[in-house]
């Protein structure tokens, strides 16, 4: 090669390695650029996005509050209860280790069966898996002399949500029952570490169904607390770095009084039937029990399906809350109401007295509507008629009325509407219009219809609950307080206004029904040492003629008429309004008498 | 006769730290594991007594055995077909003695060699038959590594031999035009050639966040990594993308991150420009090399180098798509890590061998 030949190809060799290696240089300058914007510029961005990654929020359950009644007796509670936990992913062999294990626990078939099929499912991650349930003392001590040959297995404490009183209360205070992580929320938490969460429960997730359960599920549960964990990509918890401590659900106080419930329970005696007791002076529900019940321990911590089947096709309904959902006629309780409502439109008065032939004919067409005893009252006035029952008086007091005026008067009572504060689910019953039942039944209003409602039978349905109000609106003279479980006053409702002197007469005439010697609840006089206003009632469920008829549709249980009281006592300073009903109990005085008796007597000796 | 060693103090220093900090990264991505950082630190010593050794030969020795050393790659390459184990679906190893190496490694020593030693008298412009020929020799080179397959060894080697092919003079408007048939052939290249693990690679680069689990995993946790390490990083050890496993590949081809992550901007900075320096420092040799082989050896080698550095760091800090490209001096590697030892002692040699006249 030539010189210059060669010293071109060097100029050339040094221009192309520096041009490239310039080119080099720009485009590591730009990674050096790219490095400092991530490192320096956004390195808040990415020093958050590595924290967040390396940690694991878990929500740690806290204790649920207990409810208490207005003693301070333990209605539903927490019970420590011991599971046998195991840790999936730590056993290596399943059937061997259920062999050991199975050789000094028992373990039914089921469970060991349910068990398998959950096994694999759980040994993904470091999921506990529970293999027997609520163990005995003698079943703890065997597994912990054992514990060293089981690794992947151990005792641990969960709590379980039991009342001492399982069925008691059951309709009133609803259970808990299994929720899905869906439902719990708490703010920083995604939703997708809900799996991990810690649970106190046996259960896990919990959450109030029904009741107060559900009412005041939110104070009740309190608020979860957080573990945070420091994890790898995997989602392996590696240590805990830091622990907020949950708040425990607040107890909940309630006004429900355990030994009222439990002689509500005792004398409604299995019948189906509700009994609903207010407090006068707070409005507060002391008393609300459904006839017949279930257990919530049950509902509460897994039921088996067979028993679950039985109370679901039990005819006798025990799921049905009756206190707040059972409609029924009110029949002659609803007395006291029209007689007011006669008194403030002067369609009636103290003095005035009718002829009671144990009949009225409805003028317009003839009709025949009945009362209970044949041959009548004779001559009766407006307490003889309440006292006695007279349905003839009642006939012709609601005959008189104007039905838009009655329905307004019985809706200022409470009828029609849902009244507690916080019962979960309340029915509001049935107070008939015009406009109702032509929307209905596409049929016109008929005086008939007006002429059954003076005896709270045809269209009108009441709840318990709203009976119960009803009593205390009587009691309270016109004022009353809405239903609810706490124990301060709830506001106060003035709905009817009458002169003190009809008060008074209504009062004496409610007062005989049960102490008088005439009285329908007579029988009740001797069963306490206080005196009590009362009005029975017996519900047809059938309209009939005659007690012939009667005696022969009576076979039929369910066909037999539904027996009804409201009470307040003791007079003349009543603190109690009652309502008991008992489906197809026939007497008001007789048998739903007694239950609300020996409901006051608790409510009032306490 | 005078006894000399040659050898560069620059080169070397910056070589050894680069290795020092390389261990100490790798002793905090193994999780303290001494054994990983023992068998390194063995590579290394193996390296530099390579290294020194390589120096000390004339490079008249590298334009001698440029052929022969050429010839033994493709040997070993059909002895890796032929008996090498498969690993992970790819057959890239030889197992001679206990010890297994990346046979492929060997190209990228030979392959520049061979071309500077068959361009080092060519006239100014390279001719065509010549080019075809280089092309050929290098495709068929890069072909033996693709096949294996192993897309980032194959791409440094055919680039190995195409920077020394360029250097030499390769003709302008030749460059020109196969650009732009590439350009044209592109859209053929993305829908025939590329396969669809590749093709997700590069789509995933634009839009990591569409599938942050699956294929945009490595590059948005490598670019939290960084971005997380801020100026000074977390310290020494306390990386949490690093240690919790969330950067993959922390010991190879990920250990930028680990140490942009741990030793922050200042690590990076101190990193970037040891491999400055020694760029530099090659640089300067390739420019005042004492004939157009040695010229061409180093100046195609000092490319190769910068190119396996900027690749590795861009897919690292999540510009270009994911290679498997290992970091110079620093990743992992028993194979790679020598044969970069030896192509250094190639350099110094050249760089200090200057007793002949010059050419």
């Amino acid at each position: 090669m030539q010189f210059e030949e060669r010293q071109k190809e060097r100029n050339s060799f040094s221009n192309r390695a520096l041009v490239s290696f310039i080119i080099f240089t720009v485009l590591f300058l730009a990674v050096l650029g790219r490095i400092f914007y991530l490192q320096i510029t956004t390195n808040e961005t990415y020093l958050t996005a590595a924290e967040s990654n390396r940690t694991y929020t878990v929500p740690v359950q806290s204790l649920r509050g207990k409810i208490l009644d207005r003693n301070g007796n333990v209605l539903v509670g927490n019970k420590a209860t011991f599971d046998l936990i195991t840790i999936p992913a730590k056993i290596e062999n399943l059937d061997a280790f259920l062999a050991n294990i199975t050789e000094f626990l028992s373990i039914s078939d089921k469970d060991l069966e349910t068990y398998k099929k959950l096994f694999n499912s759980k040994a993904l991650y470091n999921r506990e898996l529970v293999l027997l349930k609520d163990l005995t003392q003698a079943q703890i001590a065997s597994f912990e002399v054992r514990s060293f040959r089981f690794p992947g297995a151990f005792v641990g404490k969960r709590y379980r949500r039991i009342s001492e009183y399982p069925e008691l209360f059951s309709h009133a205070l609803g259970y808990t029952s299994r929720a899905s992580a869906a439902i719990a929320s708490l703010p920083g938490i995604p939703s997708r570490n809900w799996r991990d969460a810690e649970f106190v429960y046996a259960s896990g997730l919990i959450s109030g169904q029904l009741g107060l359960e559900k009412i005041y599920d939110d104070s009740l549960s309190g608020s979860y607390g957080k573990k945070i964990y420091e994890i790898d990509a995997k989602g392996r918890l590696y240590n805990l770095i830091k622990f907020e401590d949950g708040t425990p659900g607040e107890d909940l106080y309630t006004s429900l009084d355990l030994l009222a419930q439990q002689a509500a329970h005792e004398a409604i005696d299995g019948k189906r039937g509700a009994v609903v007791a207010i407090h006068l002076p707070t409005g507060s529900l002391n008393v609300l029990y459904s006839s017949p019940s279930f257990s919530i321990n049950d509902f509460a911590n897994g039921i088996d399906q067979q028993s679950f089947d039985a109370i679901i096709q039990d005819t006798n309904k025990p799921l049905f809350n009756r206190a707040l959902k059972g409609r029924y006629p009110p029949a002659s309780s609803i007395k006291p109401a029209i007689a007011l409502y006669g008194l403030n439109a002067n369609l009636t008065s103290w003095e005035r007295t009718i002829e009671d032939p144990g009949f009225f004919i409805l003028p317009e067409d003839g009709r025949v509507y009945r009362g209970w005893r044949e041959g009548g009252h004779g001559s009766v006035d407006l307490t003889k008629a309440i006292v006695q029952s007279s349905n003839t008086y009642f006939f012709d007091l609601a005959y008189q009325s104007d039905i838009n005026q009655l329905t307004t008067h019985l809706g200022n009572m409470g009828f029609g509407k849902s009244l507690c504060i916080d019962c979960f689910d309340e029915d509001s019953g049935l107070l008939p219009t015009p406009e109702w039942k032509y929307a209905q039944y596409n049929r016109g209003w008929f005086t008939g219809d007006t002429v059954n409602m003076g005896v709270g039978q045809g269209y009108i349905l009441a709840t318990p609950i709203q009976l119960a109000y009803y009593a205390s609106l009587l009691a309270n003279k016109g004022t009353a307080r809405l239903p609810h479980f706490g124990s301060k006053p709830s506001p106060e409702i003035t709905s009817i206004e009458t002169s003190n002197f009809n008060w008074s007469k209504l009062h004496k005439a409610l007062e005989l029904v049960v102490e008088g010697p005439s009285g329908t609840a007579r029988r009740l006089s001797e069963l306490k040492p206080f005196k009590v206003a009362a009005k029975t009632g017996t519900a047809e469920l059938v309209s009939l003629d005659s007690k012939e008829a009667y005696a022969e549709i009576r076979s039929d249980v369910l066909q037999r008429d539904h027996a009804i009281i409201i009470a307040f006592g003791p007079v003349p300073n009543p603190e109690y309004a009652v309502s008991v009903v008992i489906e197809n109990g026939e007497s008001g005085g007789l048998v739903a008498g007694p239950v609300a008796v020996e409901v006051l007597k608790k409510l009032i000796e306490r | 006769m005078k006894f000399r060693i040659y050898g560069d103090w620059i080169i070397t220093l910056c070589i050894l730290m680069l290795t020092v900090f390389g261990l100490f990264f790798l002793y905090s991505a193994s999780d303290g594991n001494t054994e990983t950082v023992l068998k390194q630190l063995a590579f290394i010593i193996l390296g530099f007594v390579l290294f020194f050794l390589v120096a000390q030969l004339d490079p008249e020795n590298f334009r001698r055995l440029a052929y022969a050393s050429l010839a033994a790659s493709f040997l070993l390459m059909l002895i890796t077909a032929l008996f090498g184990p498969e690993i992970n679906g790819a057959q890239r190893w030889i197992r001679i003695a206990g010890l297994s190496f990346q046979s492929s490694e060997l190209f990228k020593i030979s392959l520049p060699l061979t071309m500077a030693t068959f361009l080092q008298f060519k006239k100014l412009p390279i001719s065509m038959k010549d080019t075809f020929f280089c092309l050929f020799i290098i495709a068929i080179s890069a072909l033996t590594v693709v096949i294996q397959p192993d897309l980032g060894t194959s791409l440094l080697v055919a680039l190995s031999g195409l920077f020394v092919l360029f250097l030499a003079g390769l003709s302008w408007s030749f460059i020109g035009v196969t650009c732009g048939l590439l350009i044209i052939a592109s859209p053929f290249i993305w829908n025939n050639l590329l396969r669809p693990f590749q093709k997700e690679r590069i789509l995933t680069l634009f839009n990591p966040e569409s599938d942050p689990f699956g294929s945009g995993w490595n590059i948005i946790q490598s670019r939290i990594a960084i971005g997380s390490g801020g100026i000074s990083g977390k310290g020494y050890g306390e990386g949490s993308q690093t240690h919790f496993n969330f950067l993959p590949e922390t010991e190879t081809d990920f250990i930028f991150a680990v140490a942009a992550e741990e030793f922050g901007f200042i690590g990076v900075l101190i990193i970037l420009s040891l491999f400055l320096i020694l760029s530099l420092r090659t640089l300067y040799f390739a420019l005042n090399a004492r004939d157009r082989f040695c010229r061409l050896v180093v100046g195609g080698l000092l490319l190769t180098f910068l190119f396996n550095l900027l690749v590795n760091i861009s897919m690292v800090i999540g510009l270009i798509p994911v290679v498997g490209m290992p970091l110079p001096f620093l990743s992992k590697g028993g194979s790679s890590m020598i044969t970069l030892f030896i192509l250094f002692g190639i350099i110094m040699s050249i760089g200090t061998h200057k007793t002949l006249m010059q050419r």
